[in-house]
Order: C-alpha cells, then structure tokens, then sequence
C-alpha cells in the first residue's frame, strides 16, 4: 500500500512532505483537535452544508474536512495536468463527432449499439454544433493512485461535476487555521478559478454576442449542491437564476428582472439535462424553459456543459477511451485507465461472476458510490445477490480490480492515521483554452481499510497543494 | 437585478422585522404578566390572535396557560407567525439570494438562525425567557448594523429596506388597532390603573416606552401616545417614521431606474395624511384611521410587488 507522506514502506518521509512533517512533529495534537472543530463552527457558520437526498428536507450536514493536507509534487502535477488536457480535448472530439458524423462508428471502434441505445445518448443534439463547438466546458477527472507515479483515472464528470466549491473553501479554511504552512511551502494558488470559468465561458461566444450576459441557473436551494451555485455566482458576479425566472420571447431566452425583462446569452447551468427544456426533453418537468432549446440549436445561446454529454463518462463508454484518445488525437493516452469488464460481453459476464470477491461492479449509470458492490468488503450472502442482478441486467453493469489506492493520514482521535484517497481536478475547456486549476478535491474515507470517498456515504475531504518546484 | 430576487429580499427583511416585533412584543406581555396578581392570561390571547394563528392555536390547547402560549408564539411549527417559522423563513428567503448579500449580513442572519434553532429545540424554560429573547432581538440588531455597514446602497437596499418598513408600519398599526379602545379619550375615566398598563405594554412593544417618558415626562394620556406612534417623526416605529423611509427608498428606485411607479405615489400620497396628529381631534374616529391606514399599508406593499414585477404575472 502506496502512502503518498510515508511511501511503500512508511519509513520515510517524500520529499513534498518534508516540510509538512517536521511541523507536525512540533504540534500539539489536541490543539489540532480543536482547530478542526473550529474549521467545523466555520463551515457552519457561513453555511457550507449539502441537503442528502432521501433526508428530511430540512436537514443540512457538513463534509467532514480533515486539516492535514494532500500535498502532490511539481512533477506528478505536470504528468496529470497534460494527461487531463489530453482525455478533455479526445472527449470533446468525441462528442462533437458522435452527435454529427460518427466516424468512430464507421470505422468499427465503437459499436452502434452501445451508442444507441445508450439511456445517456440524446438523439435531440444530432445535427448541429453548439456555439464554440465545445461540448463539455466543466469537467471533473476523479483520478487514483497506487505508486509514486502510478496515476489512473476512474471516472469523467462530463456532465455537471461539483465539488469545486469545497476545494476554494478549504483552501481559504486552510489560510486561515494555518498561515505559517503557506510561508514555509511554495503552493500553486487555486483562488482565480471563479474568474478562470468565467473567461472560459465568454471565450465561447462569438461576434453576434455583444457583451454576453452569463448566468448560473440552478435547481434552487433545495439542491445539494446549492451553496456551490450561490458562491460562484456570486464569485463571478453573475446572476443565479431559477427556471421560474427564465422566458423565451422571439427566440432569445430572457430573466425577469426588477425593470422588465432582460436577455441572457450564456447558461452556466447545474440542472440536468431533463429539466432544462420540457418541449424538447422531460414534459412532465416543472423546472424546465419551453422553447430553451430551440433557441440553443439556433445558436442565440450557449449552454455549459451541452445537454447529452452524458455519452461520453457513462462507465461503460469510459473503457473506450484510450481507443477515443487514439483515434481523435492519435497519440497514446497519457494516462491509463483502470481495466474494465463491460458485463454485457458473455465471456466478461462469466469472468466477473467467478472473481465477484476480488472485483468492484458498478451501475453504468451510477454515480455517488450508490448501488456498487465492493467484492472484498461484501458478506457471502451480498456476493450472491449481487450475481443474481448480475445474470438478470449483465448491460447495466461493469466490474474492475479493487484497486490498493494510494492514502494519505488524517487526523483521528487517536492521532495520524492513513486513510484512501482519490482526487478530482476540475478542468474548464474553451474553444482557445483548456485550463487545469492546480490542485483539485482530494476526498478521503473517513473509516479504516475503506475505500468509498463519496460524500454522500460518509466521505470527506481535504485541501490539496500543488507545489511549484 | 431578477424579480425573484428583489421578491426574497423584501420577504426576508419583513418576516425578519416580523420576529423582532413578535419577540418585542412577547417580552412586553411577560413584562406585564409578572407585574400582576393574576397572570394576564388576556394578554396573551390578544397577542395570538394579533398575528392571526387563533386557530391553530385552539386546535392544540383547550385553555391558555403562560408555558404553552410562550411556547407557541416561540417554537411551534405549525404557527406560521412563531419566531421560529419567521426566522426560517428569513433564512432561506435570505440563501436563496445569498450573492445579493455581503458575507457579514449573510453571517449575522445564518448566526441568528443557528442560534434560534439550538435556543428553541427545546420547550423554553419560564426562567430561560428572558435570555432567549434578548439573544433574537440582538440578532436582529447585528442584522441591521451588518446591512447599514457592509452593503451598497443600491437596490438590493431598498428592497430590503421597504420590505422592513412595510411590516414595521403594518406591526404598529395592528398592536394600536387591538388596543384602539383602550386609546380613546375617554379612556383615562374608564381604564384608570387597568389602562395606563395597557398603554405600557404597547409602548414596550415598539421599544418606546423610554423615549416617550422622556418626551412626555411621564405624563401617560391616550392620544398623546396615540399621536407619538402614529405622527412623531422621531420615533423609528411610528407611522409618519415608516413612511418617510418607505418614500425615500422608492424614490430611490425611481431614480435609480429612471422611471415613475405607482406605489411611489401612494406611498407620497399616504405620508401626506401622517403630518398632523389628529388623535383627540372629534372629527377623525381613531379605530377608523388605523384600520384604513392598515388597508392602505397593505396596497402599497402589493403594488411594489407588480411595479417592480417581484412575482411572476
């Protein structure tokens, strides 16, 4: 097991966190203790909770925040930042070609029906190119670690990844416990990402946008994620706008403000597809804008991310595209991915019911750790269920090896201890840019030998420096 | 700035305003229930059926005793004027424009609701009261100071700021409208004892009984505190004060939008009857002033709401 403080062996300290050690060598533990539950009064305090779904509505909770950072080198940021540059750019490629011409198809790559008949495929985008001509503007790439190099990627967020606002408050939560530890490392900034999304965003646009005017259109306050929404759009300065607030008049999607109504160019939005437009997508939505995607295919305005970029990070789709990057790029994928089984494949199926105790099975269209099973972790009676949804559905599942992620200690009662971690840089793609904020959300699970880091299983999170040299 | 937003922040301020008076208010009938020889169940009465919940409080409890209907006006959910709904309603009319708010003003209203939530999660101790609503109506205080302070005074101001004198106007009309006979002139010969404590419960309500001392050097007679909350131009919860602001701050919006509104005009037009005091004049029936000034407050907030289009038409 890969520590990224201690290494392999857990005798000695990695160069990136030498610093980082001998001040925990001169702490006092339970003075830590309470700085981490005062970083807790200060989550509260400014009310960066999330609702559970499921949960009495009222409810808020906190992600737990561990104060010990996640600290990776210059060097292991540059193999990331070019593999996330490399994957984005393939993705895109391979959205706009899927939803146009589908070379990938006619050359035999991929086949049709995993397209097709693909629940994430939306036959409504077939047929034009979204101003920009970029597909997925806001990616998340949830990355793992099992060696000093030894990064793969697990999954792509093409859709509406979140998480970003954890990773700026718990940078500014970090600078504000602990100025000393940014005198004595030399860490990348992360705070111009708001500003960063914004250019992003603008650089979309082209001459028949004058001054755009860019919104965030969220789902409301009951959303889990809607303290991400108000703190961007607040950080960007932009509107946070609902669906009751949106009209199409003429063809141009307009708010209504204090002074009448008021044309929007830019969406950035945090709904799903399904409720954005219910004459062209969910008709029993209540959120939706009739008559908002027409005006997109019109090109009177731009949507980030594109409705149906789902495509391309279901998990099933994920194990082609090394094949993606290959075919769009021709190059070599710069980072692995991990090897997967799709169960829809009869010989794949048989394989994964024999190995079930040594594999993780995923829903292909799951996401927050919900409906997985872990092999090594499940009770025999769990194994044997689970290869009976397995024999029933083979299409809704794919497996891969329980991989030994890396870890990285957290502060527990009982001092440090090394918990599994993944990692998720966020990744803003324009027609002339793609930027990687240095850093990213480093989760961690919160209980010993587990590896689920979601939040909504109990995970949490750190910050995570990426030094400059 | 969107409709819908303006709309939160004109409900926030209120339901706000709302449970600061309500907590006012709550501490003047304690005030007055423990300086008696019965427990001035009555007054605790007026105030339920003050902020309408009658009802629902009839639903729940057969008789009135100080516990239950402390409890009620405090921290019962069902009541959907108890300091609790009100301060949960300010919360997330106030998360759901949180970018229109600087984080001090965010802070001072999470912090309040926060408090409000951990001091109500249980029934409220008789011995705890005083404490409890000291700690709302500080809240409410650092609100305020957060908002003159840390913000523009732009529109989300005003906004804000009408929303609160609208309910302020609307909480001093009502206390005077369920103690009107109490204030007319012939009162002093009817009410004796019973009725200058009346007049104290009211005053203490609105945080006035001091300045009106002070003013009136202790001379209690119904129409000058009729006329002091109504037409006094120095006093924060009068009427005429209410007014002022509420025209200012249209005027405001008029300029700052460039464009002429009809609630602008009300509101002028409304002032206008505030300037003289007219309460001891045998002409004006007090009970009919307050309740057309109550009919007429209420329009004004309406005609905001479409002027400014904070609803969706």
């Amino acid at each position: 097991m890969f520590d990224e403080m201690m290494g392999f062996e857990g005798d000695v300290t990695r160069e990136a966190y030498t610093n980082l050690f001998c001040w925990l060598g001169d702490q006092d533990l339970k003075k830590l203790a309470k700085k981490s539950s005062s970083a807790e009064q200060l989550f509260r305090r400014i009310g960066i909770t999330f609702n559970v779904y499921g949960q009495k509505q009222a409810e808020e909770r906190l992600i737990p925040f561990d104060l010990i950072p996640r600290i990776l080198a210059a060097e292991e940021w540059r193999i990331l930042e070019e593999g996330i540059k490399q994957r984005v750019t393939a993705i895109n490629c391979f959205l706009c070609d899927i939803y146009n011409e589908q070379e990938i198809i006619q050359a035999g790559i991929i086949p049709a029906e995993h397209i097709h008949k693909n629940e994430a495929f939306m036959p409504q985008m077939c047929g034009f190119t979204p101003v920009g001509g970029i597909y997925t503007h806001v990616v998340g790439v949830d990355i793992v670690r099992t060696g000093p190099t030894d990064f793969c990627v697990l999954e792509d967020n093409a859709r509406v990844p979140s998480g970003v606002s954890y990773m700026l408050e718990n940078r500014s939560t970090m600078q504000h416990m602990f100025p000393e530890l940014f005198t004595t490392h030399q860490i990348r900034p992360i705070n111009n990402y708001p500003k960063d999304l914004f250019n992003s965003l603008i650089e979309c646009s082209n001459s028949s946008f004058e001054n755009p005017n860019v919104a965030l259109l969220t789902p409301g306050i009951h959303n889990s994620a809607y303290y991400e929404h108000s703190f961007l759009a607040d950080e960007m300065g932009i509107e946070l706008i609902q669906g009751s607030d949106l009209a199409v008049q003429d063809g141009k999607v307009t708010i209504r403000t204090t002074q009448g109504v008021e044309n929007v160019d830019i969406i950035y939005r945090r709904i799903d597809d399904n409720f954005l437009d219910p004459l062209s997508f969910d008709p029993k939505s209540l959120l939706g804008t009739p008559g908002l995607f027409d005006a997109y295919r019109n090109g009177s305005l731009i949507l980030a991310n594109a409705p149906g970029t789902g495509i391309a990070d279901d998990k099933a789709i994920y194990s082609y595209i090394p094949d993606i990057i290959r075919f769009y790029l021709g190059d070599e994928p710069l980072l692995p991915n991990i090897p997967t089984w799709r169960c829809d494949d009869k010989n794949n199926l048989i394989y994964v019911i024999e190995n079930l105790n040594e594999l993780v099975v995923k829903e292909v269209h799951g996401s927050g750790g919900y409906g997985m099973l872990i092999g090594p972790a499940a009770s025999k009676k769990e194994l044997s269920d689970f290869s009976r949804k397995l024999k029933a559905n083979p299409g809704k599942y794919v497996a891969q090896p329980t991989l030994a992620l890396s870890t990285v200690p957290i502060l527990t009662k009982n001092g440090l201890a090394p918990r599994h971690v993944d990692l998720r840089p966020f990744v803003l793609v324009s027609p002339s840019k793609v930027r990687v904020t240095p850093g990213g959300l480093t989760r961690v699970a919160l209980k010993d030998g587990s590896l689920v880091v979601n939040s909504s299983q109990g995970g949490g999170t750190k910050d995570t420096w990426v030094l400059r040299a | 700035m969107l409709g819908r937003h303006a709309d939160s922040l004109f409900w926030m301020a209120r339901y706000l305003e709302r449970s600061e008076n309500n907590a006012r208010r709550i501490q003047a009938a304690f005030h007055y229930a423990l300086s008696r020889e019965d427990d001035g169940r009555e007054e605790w009465k007026t105030i339920i059926s003050e902020s309408g919940s009658e009802v629902v409080f009839r639903d729940k409890y057969s008789q009135i005793t100080l516990t239950d209907a402390v409890n009620f006006l405090l921290r019962d959910r069902d009541n959907v004027n108890s300091i609790i709904t009100l301060i949960y309603k300010a919360r997330q009319n106030g998360r759901s424009v949180r970018a229109n708010l600087t984080q001090e003003v965010w802070l001072s209203l999470n912090e309040s609701w926060i408090a409000c939530e951990t001091a109500l999660k249980r029934p409220v101790k008789i011995r705890d009261l005083p404490g409890v609503l000291e700690g709302i109506i500080k809240g409410s205080s650092l609100f305020r100071g957060a908002l003159y302070g840390t913000m523009l005074h732009n529109d989300i101001f005003n906004f804000l700021r009408l929303g609160t004198y609208i309910e302020r106007a609307d909480n001093t009309l009502r206390i005077m409208n369920s103690k009107h006979h109490q204030l007319l002139p012939t009162a002093r010969v009817i009410g004796g004892n019973e009725g200058q404590s009346q007049w104290e419960v009211m005053l203490r309500s609105l945080a006035a009984w001091r300045s009106f001392n002070w003013l009136r050097k202790g001379q209690l007679d119904p129409a000058s505190v009729a006329n002091f909350l109504i037409f006094d131009a120095r006093m924060p919860r009068s009427i005429n004060f209410c007014y002022r602001e509420i025209k200012s701050n249209l005027g405001d919006l008029s300029n700052y939008y460039c464009s002429n509104y009809i609630s602008y005009q009300m509101a002028c037009e409304l002032l206008e009857t505030l300037n003289v005091p007219n309460v001891g004049n045998k002409k004006i029936k007090p009970s009919e002033f307050i309740s057309t000034h109550i009919v007429k407050n209420n329009e004004v907030g309406r005609t905001i709401s479409t002027d400014f289009n904070l609803c969706k038409s």
